[in-house]
This record gives structure tokens, C-alpha cells and sequence, in this order.
């Protein structure tokens, strides 16, 4: 808490002397390569990291679903067993929105927010590193699944005796990623075990624990980017001159702490009924597993605007730059944004309109879904708006940009026929909902976080991606993404049901489930030689400026890859796309003079958010384990608590640290005037 | 507890602490967690409004298993360690750490006295024959009230702690006072949702004859 303990300002962290934290123990700030970026509390690192395990769980989930193709390729297909089948398509979907879609959009958070808003890191640099170690474990625990099935599958449980306690031998989860009661729960009466029986196996355990903890996850760093957008603006930088994209930020992450409650009760009740034999789904003792449904999408309708806001806020930061116009429209689009927020909490319901709601709750939810995709379509008509008049660039991060838009809006075309809930009930649990939800999900969210990739690799490393192979693999993702899944409006039409393990030849899904399957398969090749190319970039591509597209916001004025300071002095924003405005414009950016360069204010790093994060794999690994009759399993969720609860405490003990850091004086290599140097200036 | 880089070295935007807005944001999401617990008992009460069967197959009536007097009595105790809690925040603010010191040895003591009568409550309702498993009622209960006993020891455990701190002669300053303040809000909290939850859980099956949800109880058996 103290200052007292400061060195003088330093010229790099490698020349701090080993300093005592308040606890006694060494800070690990002097420490480099792996150490270093398993301690970093650096918000740009951060984001680097959740971006690569994004990445990762993209690929493996991507597999997943060319598994699923694969098996549908032809009818009366062996290619998985149906118990396989379930629980591929559960963990595909589970990967895809909480692995890939929600790390990765907090990848952008963690890189962009502090140098939009011109701050020096997030308000809490260590509960960000925690955010960070807690999904990465989450999500190892919801994968650990597929290992005990192999190791099932491989024979090797077989000689144990609590292995005959297992019914149900689907190891990784096979419920479908909103996991319906009273399938995932219980039935009948608990036994002295206090355990009821239950549809499914321990699958289901490992993804109430694996949700629940990438919940904290998303929590923890959500409070966090709140917490940085209200209070960490630089002057000057007012509500409404922030960039869209940390705008959409902060309604995501305002979605996320009011909507994740919810399904944080509903898994602790499930959890509570297949673990010691609650009732609050249970069939047989007057549970209600429409309550399940209920709080799951009061969730889960949240959810798909916390997935594409995000990505909104990227194309909304892109259009305009490849224009060569001011995003038209900003505050309506802010606002545009907040709407789609607020109206997300109530509509909910048009996911269960086959449940029988009556007829007064179907017609609110019918009416308040119609109006959700007013906002929605003031967002488009802004972005066509950016577009018209403009002087249009094509770039790669361009050209996925606007595949977005018009993806998005087949998607949104498809969402507005479910919200009339007589033709709702035809389409429900059809390929034609895969369809649309894959329409906006892939075609809107993958391709707007792709565009985000492409635009801000160059800032985040300081190299370009190759155009050439970003083109070929935007055209073979565009291409792919349509022939995968535009076929399955028909299919679903046609009657052909979603998660339906295979299919008998003469209804006349043949040949388009062949041709969904064969742009499966150009999609994953494109998506992949989307991220090859990304990677390369990453060590090998070519050196670029440090505003290579003509940015608009703060994040461009520094020099790539961003200095671990971000800003050497706050800047003073003197109107919205400032960075634009001070190239081009009259209104330059300011600094704030802090009397010589007296250094930047660092925060240390430390091993605590990583150990508390460790806890949470303790518990995770342990608590499926109960469910499977392990002795002595309910020691591992005890040592996890315990590891969590010691990694909080020392983390409080050992204070927050800190040292100076110098910041060069002289012009940095992007050739803009070093801040330092212009502060009189002003 | 938690890190600020810059909380002390600069003004923040708003004025507002970062460490009190993030405690103000977590309340925002706790009161959607217990608004979802709360309406899971609430509706199935509704939906069941006489109460549970044993496992010997008698019937109980709600207003027979509650003993409303003791609740009544741990309603008390803990909204006086919230007045306690407000002494030694407002104690902390004006430096007096000794005053800071006994208060919040009061919010320990009644917080564990409300723990204490949770303890005696689900044993006592337990021996009744209300279990987790033998029905919803059982279910919706002990999750509810059990979660806000989560809550309150977890506050018991985050006082003592800071209680042990403040001897280190760290715990100081307006940085000190504000750990304090940020305790105290959130025991405040866990303590506005226990009256929601004493007023929607237990007073609500006194209203009238027969309890809001027409139990079918005659007339209040006490």
C-alpha cells in the first residue's frame, strides 16, 4: 500500500534490485521469458495469451465439427457412435461460444480498452492475470473430459472398482451446450450416497464445474473492465468521445455481471441435484425442468449479445478507417448498442416458445424479439452509412469486415422468422435454428473477430500479416461458411432435426448434407490458413509502421509493439477519433507535463493470480471425480479451496508493489514525436 | 485486497475509488444471484404451497417447522452488527483504530452468532425430517439460505482477517479506511439480502390464516 518501498525510476525492470514484497517474499518483476509471461500482470500480454488459447480452442472445436460433418456426410453413416456424436456436438458448441468466441473478444478487451481510453493498464492488473489462469484451468477442466473418455474408451478405468459405479459411460458432456433438465439432472430418489439417478454421466459434472469457473472467469474481468472504462479515461475523454469498440466493452461486460448470475444459480442447483440429491429439476419429486430453461436463457439470450457486441465494436472501429469517413451516426450507434443490451434480458423466452408459455407471455416475447432487431438494424443501416461517399480501401481486416455485415444480416433475416412463434414451433430443434444461429454467429462474430485479427496484429506485434494469403483464406472461409450452412435452411425446412446422429437415405437430405459437409471442410481449411497466417505474422512476418491502415484512435498514435508503459504521459484527448483528429485535423492531442520525466508508474507482478487461478483445477478435476465414486476425491476439491483461499490471502498480503519506470525522451522509431517531447508544445 | 496501480497516484475519471466502484459493480451481480435464488423458492412455494413430507410419510406445515422467534431474534442481531460495521468504518475514517479495533470485533461476534442459529436451525429442521433430498421445499431452503450463510461467513472470515491486519500497523490511511469501507458495504449488503430474505422466506407464510401461498394450515398452530 505503501510507496516507501519504491526504487528510483528505472530504464528497464531487469535493473530493479530483488525487492521484499509486504509479505517477505521476492516480487517476480525482474523475471523473463516463461516466468515472465506466467506472472505478467501486463494488460497487452494478457490479452496476447487469451488471444493464443482462444486460437487453440477455435482449432480443437473446429475438429469437432468436422467430426460431426463427417458423420453426416452420407446417410446411415458409421464414422462416430451415436454416444460419441453427443457428446462431440456438446463440446463443440460449449468450446466454440465459452473457448473461443468469449476469450477471444477478451483478448481485444485486454489489449485495446487501456490504450483507447489513453490509460496505463486496467484499474486491477492482478484480478485481470486471476481472469486470465482461471479460464485458462476452466477451460482444461472442461477438456480433461475428453481424456477420461478416452481413457475409457481405451479400457483403462476397467480394473477399478468404482468404475462399475458408472452407469452411463459418456465421459465428456453429451446434453447439447444448454444442457436441457430433466436430462442433465436427476430422477427418482437418492441413495445413501445421496446421489439420485441420472440420464447422464459424469460428462454433465465436468461441464457444470467447467462452465462454472470460466463464469468466475468472465465475472472477474468484467467487473474489472467496467471498473477501467468508467474510471480510467484519460482527460478530455469523455463518454461520448470513446471509441465504439470500448463502448460495446462495457455493455458486454454489463451484460456478463447481470446475466451470468443467473445460470451461476442454475448450475450450483444442478450441481446440488446430481451431487447430494436436491430436487430442484427432479421430475419425480415435483422439480420443474422448465425452471432450468427459464434461467438458462435468461442467461443464455444475454449471452448471444455479450458474443456479437464485441464484434460489432471491431467492425465499427474498422469501417471508418477503410472509409476514410467518421463512423456515421456514433452516438445513435452507442446507443444502438446499449438498447440491444437492455432488450436482451427480455426475450429470453423465444428460445421456449414449443414449452407452452400461454398465449399472453408468447405475444410479449414475439413482440419485444421483433423489436430487438430494430437496433440491430439501425447498427447496419449506420455501417452502410460509414460506407456510402467514402473512399473505400480494401485490405484484408476491409474485406472480412464487410463480409460481417452481410453475413450478419442473413443471420438477422433468419432470427426475425423465429421470433413469430407459429413459425417458430416448425423450425425449433431443426437444422434451419443451426443454420441461423450459425449465421451469426460464424458469419457475424468469427468474421468481425478475424477482421479485428487482421487489423490489429500489426499494433499488437509490430508486423503484417501477408495480404495475399489473408485474401485467399477470407475467400475460402466466405465460400466455405455459405455452402456449409446455407443448405441447411433447406434441410431444416425439410424437416431434418439438429443433433440428429445420422439419417436414412430417401428423404432427401442426401446431396445437401453432402455439400454442407464438403464447405465444412473448405471452411476449416480457410479458417486454419487464417490463423497459419496469423502465427507466422506473429514471429516471422514483415515489419510494419506504427499506423500502417491511418488509424483513428489512440491505440495507433504508439508505437507497435506498444512499450510496456503504453503511454509515456497521459495524453489529454481533445475529441472523439483523436488520434484521426490530431493527424489531419485542428484539435492535437495533448500531455499532461508531470515535471520531468519522473517515470511511469508500473505494477509489480506476481505469482498469486496464477495460484488462485490453480485452485479452481483442484476443484474442477475433483468435484466430476465425486460423481464418479473416485475414493478420496472430495480431498481434491478441499485442496483446491484451500489453494484458492491461500492464493487470495497472499495475494492481499503482499500489496500491490510497484516501481518507476523511465520513458525515453527521444523521437520513438515510428517516427511520430516522442510525447515527452511535445509536451510544451501543447 | 485487491491491486490499484493507480488508485493513490491518480484522480480517477468519476472520483470514485476503484476499489469501491468494483464492490459496487460485484453487488450489482450478487443481487441478480440472490434475486434468481429467491424467486426458485418463491415459485415452487407457490406451485407447492403445503409444506413437505417426511420420510416416515407425515405431513409438516411450514409455520410449524419455522421457529420465528429465533429468526426473528438472528434478523436482530445481525442488522445491530451492521449498525456496528458503519461504527468501525466511520471509526477507521477519522484514524481511531482502537474504536475500528472493538467494533469490528462486535461485527465478528454477532456474525457468528447469526451463523450460530443458522447451524441450530438446519439441524433442528433437519431432526423435523426436512431434508435436502425428501423434497423441493428441502431443496429451494437450504440452497437459499445456506448460499446467504456463504455469504455471511465469508464476511466473518474477511473482518477477522483485517481485524489480524490492523495489528501489522499497515492498515492505515485513507487506503486502510477505504479496505474498511469496501468490508462494509459488502456486509451491508449480505445484510439487506438476509431482510429480503427473512420478510420473502419466512414472514410472508404468516400473513393471514393460512400463510400467503393458502397453505391449507387452518389457522397459526403457535
Amino acid at each position: 500500500m505503501s510507496h516507501d518501498t519504491h526504487h528510483a525510476p528505472v530504464a528497464s525492470k531487469l535493473d530493479l534490485a530483488p525487492e521484499r514484497s509486504d509479505l517477505g517474499l521476492i516480487r517476480p518483476d525482474r523475471t523473463t521469458g516463461w516466468r515472465d509471461w506466467l506472472t505478467t500482470v501486463d494488460h497487452k500480454k494478457i490479452g496476447v495469451l487469451y488471444g493464443a488459447f482462444a486460437m487453440m480452442y477455435f482449432l480443437i472445436g473446429g475438429v469437432e465439427a468436422l467430426a460431426i460433418r463427417t458423420q453426416l456426410i452420407r446417410p446411415d453413416n458409421d464414422f462416430v457412435t451415436a454416444r460419441m456424436y453427443n457428446q462431440l456436438f456438446t463440446m463443440h458448441g460449449t468450446t466454440m461460444i465459452f473457448l473461443g468466441v468469449m476469450p477471444l473478444s477478451a483478448a481485444f478487451f485486454n489489449f485495446l480498452v487501456p490504450l483507447q481510453i489513453g490509460a496505463r493498464d486496467v484499474a486491477f492488473p492482478r484480478l485481470n492475470a486471476f481472469s486470465l489462469w482461471t479460464f485458462v484451468f476452466g477451460a482444461f477442466v472442461l477438456n480433461a473430459s475428453w481424456l477420461f473418455e478416452f481413457g475409457h474408451l481405451a479400457g483403462w478405468f476397467n480394473s477399478f472398482d468404482w468404475h462399475k459405479a458408472l452407469v452411463y459411460t459418456d465421459f465428456a458432456p453429451a446434453n447439447g451446450w444448454f444442457s436441457y433438465a430433466p436430462l442433465s439432472g436427476t430422477f427418482g430418489q437418492a441413495d445413501a450416497s445421496l446421489q439420485a439417478p441420472r440420464f447422464t454421466g459424469v460428462g454433465t459434472d465436468f461441464w457444470i464445474i467447467g462452465i462454472q469457473v470460466l463464469g468466475i472467469a468472465s465475472l472477474a474481468a468484467s467487473f474489472n473492465f467496467i471498473c477501467t472504462i468508467i474510471n480510467m479515461r484519460a482527460k478530455g475523454m469523455t463518454m461520448m468521445r470513446l471509441p465504439v469498440f470500448t463502448w460495446m466493452t462495457l455493455v458486454t461486460s454489463f451484460l456478463i455481471i447481470l446475466a451470468f448470475p443467473a445460470i451461476t444459480v442454475a448450475l450450483i442447483e444442478l450441481m446440488f441435484d446430481r451431487q447430494f440429491g436436491a430436487n430442484f429439476f427432479n421430475p419425480s419429486a415435483g422439480g420443474q425442468p422448465v425452471l432450468w430453461q427459464h434461467l438458462f436463457w435468461i442467461f443464455g439470450h444475454p449471452e448471444v449479445y455479450i458474443l456479437v457486441l464485441p464484434a460489432m465494436g471491431i467492425v465499427s472501429e474498422i469501417l471508418p478507417t477503410f472509409s476514410g469517413k467518421a463512423l456515421f451516426g456514433y452516438p445513435i450507434i452507442v446507443f444502438s448498442g446499449a438498447v440491444i443490451g437492455f432488450l436482451g434480458f427480455a426475450v429470453w423466452s423465444h428460445h421456449m416458445f414449443t414449452t407452452g408459455l400461454g398465449p399472453v407471455p408468447t405475444a410479449a416475447f414475439a413482440l419485444l424479439t421483433m423489436a430487438i432487431a430494430v437496433p440491430t438494424g439501425v447498427k447496419i443501416f449506420n455501417w452502410l452509412g460509414t460506407l456510402w461517399g467514402g473512399r473505400i480501401r480494401f485490405t484484408p481486416p476491409m474485406v472480412l469486415a464487410l463480409g460481417f455485415i452481410w453475413m450478419f444480416m442473413c443471420g438477422g433475416f433468419s432470427g426475425v422468422m423465429h421470433s413469430s412463434a407459429p413459425a417458430d414451433s416448425q423450425q425449433q430443434d431443426s437444422y434451419f435454428v443451426i443454420a441461423h444461429f450459425h449465421y451469426v454467429l460464424l458469419g457475424g462474430v468469427l468474421l468481425g473477430l478475424m477482421a479485428g485479427l487482421y487489423f490489429w496484429f500489426p499494433k499488437i506485434f509490430g508486423r503484417m500479416p501477408n495480404a495475399t494469403v489473408a485474401y485467399l483464406a477470407s475467400g475460402l472461409v466466405i465460400l466455405g461458411f455459405n455452402m456449409a450452412f446455407g443448405p441447411m435452411h433447406y434441410l431444416g425446412l425439410a424437416g431434418m432435426p439438429r443433433r440428429t446422429h445420422t439419417y436414412h437415405a430417401g428423404n432427401g437430405w442426401e446431396s445437401w448434407n453432402y455439400v454442407a459437409t464438403i464447405g465444412a471442410y473448405i471452411l476449416g481449411a480457410g479458417v486454419f490458413l487464417a490463423f497459419m497466417n496469423l502465427v507466422w505474422t506473429a514471429f516471422k512476418g514483415k515489419k510494419c509502421a506504427s499506423d500502417p491502415w491511418g488509424g483513428r484512435t489512440m491505440e495507433w498514435s504508439l508505437p507497435s509493439p506498444v512499450p510496456e508503459y503504453n503511454f509515456a504521459q497521459s495524453p489529454i484527448i481533445a475529441a472523439r477519433d483523436a488520434y484521426f483528429e490530431d493527424k489531419h485535423g485542428g484539435r492535437r492531442i495533448g500531455f499532461e507535463n508531470d515535471g520531468g520525466n519522473a517515470g511511469v508508474h508500473m505494477p509489480s507482478q506476481s505469482w498469486m493470480p496464477l495460484l488462485a487461478g490453480a485452485g479452481f483445477l483442484f476443484i474442477g478435476l475433483g468435484m466430476p471425480m465425486m460423481s464418479m465414486h473416485v475414493p478420496h476425491a472430495g480431498w481434491l476439491v478441499i485442496t483446491g479451496l484451500t489453494v484458492l483461499f491461500v492464493g487470495i490471502w497472499l495475494w492481499a498480503l503482499e500489496g500491490p508493489g510497484g516501481y518507476m519506470l523511465k520513458t525515453p525522451v527521444a523521437p520513438s522509431s515510428s517516427g511520430q514525436p516522442a510525447p515527452a517531447a511535445t509536451t510544451s508544445a501543447h | 485486497m485487491s491491486q490499484a496501480a493507480d488508485a493513490h497516484d491518480a484522480p480517477t475519471s468519476t472520483g470514485i475509488d476503484h476499489k469501491k466502484l468494483i464492490m459496487w459493480l460485484f453487488l450489482a451481480s450478487d443481487c441478480m444471484f440472490f434475486g434468481t435464488l429467491i424467486s426458485t423458492h418463491l415459485l415452487y412455494r407457490k406451485l407447492y404451497p403445503t409444506g413437505f413430507t417426511d420420510a416416515e410419510g407425515h405431513q409438516h406445515f411450514i409455520q410449524n417447522l419455522f421457529n420465528i422467534e429465533l429468526t426473528s431474534f438472528s434478523t436482530f442481531i445481525l442488522l445491530m452488527s451492521s449498525f456496528l460495521m458503519a461504527l468501525a468504518v466511520s471509526a477507521m475514517h477519522k484514524g481511531e483504530i482502537k474504536s475500528f479495533r472493538r467494533n469490528v470485533l462486535g461485527v465478528i461476534f454477532f456474525g457468528l452468532i447469526f451463523l450460530g442459529c443458522q447451524v441450530f436451525e438446519f439441524t433442528h429442521f433437519y431432526h423435523q425430517g426436512l431434508t435436502i433430498q425428501n423434497s423441493v421445499l428441502g431443496s429451494t431452503f437450504y440452497v437459499l439460505t445456506g448460499t446467504h450463510g456463504t455469504h455471511v461467513a465469508i464476511g466473518v472470515l474477511w473482518l477477522v482477517l483485517l481485524y489480524f491486519y490492523s495489528f501489522t500497523g499497515k492498515l492505515g490511511g485513507h487506503m486502510g479506511a477505504l479496505d474498511v469501507e469496501v468490508a462494509g458495504l459488502y456486509w451491508h449488503f449480505v445484510d439487506i439480502v438476509w431482510i429480503i430474505i427473512f420478510t420473502a422466506v419466512y414472514l410472508v407464510e404468516y400473513l393471514g390464516p393460512s400463510g400467503i401461498w393458502g397453505s391449507g394450515l387452518p389457522a397459526i398452530t403457535k
